[in-house]
């Protein structure tokens, strides 16, 4: 089951692993996934490749449950069960769709911060595709 | 150019639901020849000239030259015929297209239908299919659902609005409530407030009873010139306004996720060439594949104010016989929802609201005389709007 090809992944390897969006020379705004068109000022635009932080915020979020999971997620879900996902919005304004990560039930809410990382995403056709995962930002205790 | 008033001469629906003993091409017969029969003065079936039959192609049994398929088994061999494929609101989109062809003057009659073959495929093969008519490449590579992305919204108008898990029950015991009295209705049982909210989790909030089920079925209606209308049938109903719009593709990419900007642009089109107002609708059929959708699909098509959806619900105004009665058919939740086969289904339902004919008595929204279809694709990356007039 050939879902985003592996010419497909790899043409957005930079976004997946690198988190490199793509700001617009004519209005400014960063496209995240990359686009010909500008998302915001519709122009056929040159853009720059703008490296975001990573941190930002839950938006939305939902558990995908035990049994519900897509196919190509069926590894994962004989593993963990049910596992949420979410919109996070970024520092930089955008936001992104990503698995949520080493996380307790208490960090699933609305505006709750998070970080990206680097995880495998789920593997196709014998290829582990990996990508970026959020995880809660949390208060470190100070040492004694 | 002046375009060409439409009317609907003849509706057809076949029983939504696990129907295992017909094939793709026998369900799509069913609705024909029954739209056919519904024209009471009678049609010669060679005065179709031009066919537009939705089909989201779940499973991928025939994708090419569908509309050959379906036409060479009912007859209709020679006519132009064409497969839409806009998601869940396929149909709803060869409505459109069928109204248009009329309306441009390129023909008298013109046929729209849907047809969708869903429980005969492997059920790993349809949970992989209904994933893929939103964004594949982040929301799917996410791990993301169908339920998932319309649990974000849910989530986000929690938040924002105040609308509470009971809100999302309330649409569903109020579509199984129609549905129960709906012969051609999947899942034609009543349910509670209780069972619905401890019903098993599929995407948080969304519970089992927040999704529509997997169906088969098909839909047909048989359109024509306006003023030949009266030569077919006593009863026509009239295409007052139409209105079709896109949104992103991606949820995550919308300003604003609480609301479905298709369906918001859509209605405003169809509104506007209907010359008519929310309030003036009598009854509606929406598109409430998953129940938050119907609440949003509520302050969307101007029912009630944004953010307001929940508390039309807790007033009754959408039940039969509140102020705007929404999916008296059972909806999508419970008349069922054979993806390409809705939106000429919501059309089905509207036609026989407003002639009056509806079967059992208790579904009847007496008196309407304006009715509405609202017909979205994926996660509302497509949406239809119709406004039909007795």
């Amino acid at each position: 089951m050939a879902h985003v090809s592996i010419p497909s992944y790899w043409k957005t390897l930079p976004q997946r692993y690198c988190l490199i969006g793509m700001k617009c020379k004519n209005c400014g705004t960063i496209n995240f996934p990359a686009r010909e068109i500008c998302i915001s000022c519709k122009q056929k635009s040159e853009f720059e490749p703008k490296k975001l932080s990573g941190r930002g915020k839950i938006y939305s979020y939902t558990v995908i449950a035990a049994g519900s999971a897509p196919p190509e997620f069926s590894e994962q879900e004989k593993l963990a069960g049910s596992f949420p996902v979410a919109i996070v919005e970024l520092e930089e304004g955008l936001r992104i769709c990503a698995q949520i990560t080493d996380y307790e039930e208490e960090d699933l809410k609305i505006e709750a911060e998070v970080e990206a990382v680097f995880r495998k995403i789920y593997e196709e056709d014998k290829v582990i595709r990996y990508g970026l995962k959020f995880r809660p930002v949390k208060k470190r205790k100070s040492l004694p | 150019m002046t375009l060409q008033k439409v009317a609907i001469i003849g509706v057809g629906q076949t029983r939504f639901g696990n129907i295992i003993d017909k094939k793709a091409e026998e369900l799509f017969a069913e609705a024909f020849l029954e739209a056919v029969n519904d024209v009471d003065k009678g049609i010669d079936i060679s005065e179709i000239q031009e066919v537009y039959i939705g089909n989201s192609g779940v499973g991928g049994g025939q994708l090419g030259n569908f509309s050959s398929l379906m036409t060479d088994y009912v007859g209709l061999t020679g006519a132009s015929a064409l497969r839409i494929e806009n998601a869940c609101a396929s149909s709803g989109f060869a409505m459109r297209a069928a109204i248009l062809a009329v309306s441009s003057g390129v023909c008298d009659v013109a046929l729209a239908g849907g047809e969708e073959k869903m429980n005969d495929t492997p059920r790993n093969r349809v949970r992989y299919w209904l994933g893929i008519s939103g964004d594949m490449e982040w929301e799917r590579l996410s791990g993301m659902t169908f339920a998932g992305v319309f649990a974000l919204m849910a989530i986000r108008h929690m938040h924002e609005y105040g609308t509470k898990r009971e809100h999302l029950a309330m649409v569903s015991v109020k579509n199984h409530k129609n549905g129960a009295s709906n012969p051609k209705a999947h899942l034609q049982r009543e349910t509670t407030l209780e069972r619905a909210l401890a019903s098993p989790m599929i995407a948080y909030p969304l519970t089992l009873f927040d999704c529509c089920p997997i169906s088969d079925g098909a839909s047909a209606v048989i359109v024509c010139k306006a003023d030949l209308a009266k030569k077919y049938t006593d009863t026509p109903v009239y295409v007052a306004g139409h209105g079709g719009s896109t949104d992103r593709l991606s949820v995550f990419q919308r300003d604003d996720v609480t609301s479905i900007n298709s369906s918001v642009v859509a209605a405003k089109r169809a509104y506007k060439m209907a010359s008519v107002k929310p309030e003036d609708i009598d009854v509606a059929e929406v598109h409430d594949c998953f129940t938050i959708a119907e609440i949003i699909a509520y302050e969307d098509l101007g029912f009630c104010p944004k953010g307001k959806g929940g508390k039309l619900l807790e007033e009754g105004q959408t039940e039969i016989g509140g102020k705007i009665p929404v999916n008296p058919s059972g909806g999508l939740k419970s008349k069922g929802h054979p993806v390409g086969a809705t939106g000429t289904g919501q059309i089905y339902e509207i036609v026989n609201q407003l002639r009056g004919s509806v079967e059992k008595k208790n579904r009847q929204v007496s008196g309407a005389e304006i009715g509405l279809t609202h017909n979205t694709g994926g996660s509302g990356g497509t949406t239809v709007v119709h406004i039909l007039k007795r």
